[in-house]
């Protein structure tokens, strides 16, 4: 019998890895619906630490569901959130050791005086829907404590604490 | 009471006669031939379900209602045959102006799906197993005694307007109803947590209720709106936004995360209606600018309460210690900026790019900007 390997892991940033949360929030649907509406298509802008091209995706969102993910360029968000691979990386290793950010790494701690990511906006109004959906948003972000992934140079964000994991939310 | 009906209706034979007759299977039936627009809704996107647009059709609509409405006095329904006889009920506000917003049905879909729990959607039980120092716990109780005041007012100010409106301005009436609610739950979520603290209630604020009988003693909705939804709301949303930024819990953080989308939404009525009014009501501007005048004036006073501006710096210094407090003040001060900066940027998004000039509160923050780069 021919031995099955596992796939191999997401790799973050990408546009795999944003899908893949898609779909993780498909199967909260019921979780995600008790939320209320949520209608507002955001970007992500990942800035490589070797002054690459930064990683730059869309994010749409529609009723109760993620029905997009695509290329940035080109297309009209409310407001985009960016920052130093580094910010995402230590956001990222948070959710999944903890099953869910913590006191200093929410979303909106994290951008709040743009110390270590950024929100980017043209109209005020789209900037508002980042607080409109703000629930939302972070659950979606959290839902990144499930992925199976790895960083560019090959490393994993650390497995997650037993102790520490919520189950409440 | 203070209305009584002119017929009592018991000694009035006809009318007895009348009911017994019907009673007895002898109908009427003239409501049946009134002429009716027949319509077909059906919801645009079935995962969103039937919503107020997809009811946007013929004389039930919202799109062609008319800025003035003269002819429906009473609470028909927008739509409804008006029979002779129906009481004018004196709405205070009948100018769609004075109430409209764009996306007004949006606002209110987004609510109704969007509402929650005080009583179940918080951890309470995780977070009375954290105990808080005293300074940290006392400086959070009387913050969250701050946005009880806040809250309770910002209640009764949609409620006090909502039956002033006239019944044709439906998704408005429905719209503000959510308001009353969410703010009613907001009250509700801070004296719990201030309780739960167990440091109890603090203290009232003078400084702060004279802002809020401002917001409340408004001469016209339009007022009232500008004050509550743009400004005050607009600055609240940014300290709910500092307030989860400083929370000392995770428990806590969710629950100034459920506050701040209640509040973005009622902020976005506000930019969407000062907007509406602008394009629609554009004589409107000058006696804007004289609401605002006073508005931001209370608003200066009030942002220096000190049973508000002290809890923000130990809680953002994170103590009392001497280092504390200048970390605490750094970062209030930052707040402070930011605040006046998102609501004058909203106002100017609005169609009110003039006012930073005009502003005495705006010379105010470019001073302290000034002193604190220089």
């Amino acid at each position: 019998m021919p031995a099955v390997s596992a796939p191999p892991p997401l790799r973050f940033p990408s546009r795999d890895f944003f899908e893949a949360l898609r779909e993780a929030m498909r199967a909260e649907r019921e979780r995600f619906s008790r939320l209320g509406f949520f209608d507002t298509t955001f970007g992500v802008r990942i800035s490589s630490d070797d002054g690459g091209e930064p990683a730059e995706f869309a994010l749409r969102f529609e009723v109760f569901d993620c029905v997009g993910v695509e290329s940035l360029a080109g297309v009209e968000t409310d407001f985009v959130v960016e920052g130093p691979f580094a910010a995402w990386r230590e956001m990222l290793d948070t959710i999944h050791a903890l099953g869910a950010a913590d006191t200093a790494h929410s979303l909106n701690t994290l951008t709040h005086f743009g110390e270590q990511l950024r929100v980017r906006y043209d109209d005020p109004d789209g900037h508002d829907k980042l607080y409109r959906f703000a629930e939302s948003i972070q659950e979606f972000f959290d839902l990144s404590a499930r992925l199976d992934f790895a960083y560019p140079d090959g490393s994993r964000p650390p497995a997650a604490r037993a102790e520490r994991q919520r189950s409440a939310r | 009471m203070s209305y009584l009906s002119t017929t009592d209706f018991t000694e009035d034979q006809p009318f007895v006669d009348r009911f017994e007759r019907m009673l007895r299977g002898d109908l009427d039936l003239s409501w049946l031939d009134a002429p009716r627009e027949r319509v077909t809704c059906r919801p645009e996107n079935a995962r969103r379900g039937l919503t107020f647009r997809d009811l946007d059709v013929g004389s039930y609509g919202f799109t062609d209602m008319p800025e003035l409405i003269r002819e429906n006095r009473s609470f028909a329904p927008r739509g409804a045959a008006m029979p002779e006889g129906l009481p004018d009920l004196q709405a205070e506000v009948n100018r769609k102006s004075e109430v409209w917003a764009y996306n007004i049905e949006g606002y209110y879909e987004e609510a109704m799906t969007r509402q929650w729990n005080a009583t179940t959607d918080i951890p309470w039980a995780e977070l009375q197993s954290v105990e808080l120092p005293e300074d940290i716990g006392k400086a959070y109780a009387q913050l969250l005694t701050f946005l009880t005041e806040v809250e309770m007012i910002a209640t009764d100010v949609p409620a006090k307007w909502m039956g002033r409106l006239n019944a044709d301005f439906f998704e408005v009436k429905n719209f503000i109803a959510t308001q009353a609610m969410d703010e009613a739950r907001h009250a509700e979520i801070f004296r719990k947590r201030a309780l739960s603290t167990g440091w109890g209630l603090m203290r009232a604020s003078a400084q702060n209720e004279f802002n809020l009988k401002f917001l409340r003693d408004a001469d016209s909705f339009a007022e009232a709106s500008l004050a509550l939804h743009l400004q005050a709301e607009g600055m609240v949303l940014t300290l709910f936004r500092f307030s989860e930024y400083i929370s000392p819990t995770e428990g806590d953080k969710k629950l100034f995360r459920l506050v701040m989308q209640d509040e973005a939404r009622h902020v976005g009525y506000g930019m969407q209606h000062l907007k509406w009014v602008l394009d629609h009501f554009p004589e409107r501007r000058e006696a804007i600018h004289h609401h605002l005048d006073e508005a931001e004036n209370f608003v200066f006073g009030g942002g220096y309460a000190t049973e508000v501006l002290e809890p923000f710096i130990i809680l953002s210094g994170k103590g009392l210690k001497k280092e504390n407090i200048a970390e605490g003040v750094r970062i209030t001060n930052a707040f402070q900026l930011k605040q006046a900066d998102e609501y004058f940027e909203r106002l100017a998004k609005c169609g009110l790019p003039e006012r930073r000039e005009r502003s005495r509160l705006w010379k105010m923050i470019d001073l302290r900007k000034q002193t604190m780069a220089a």
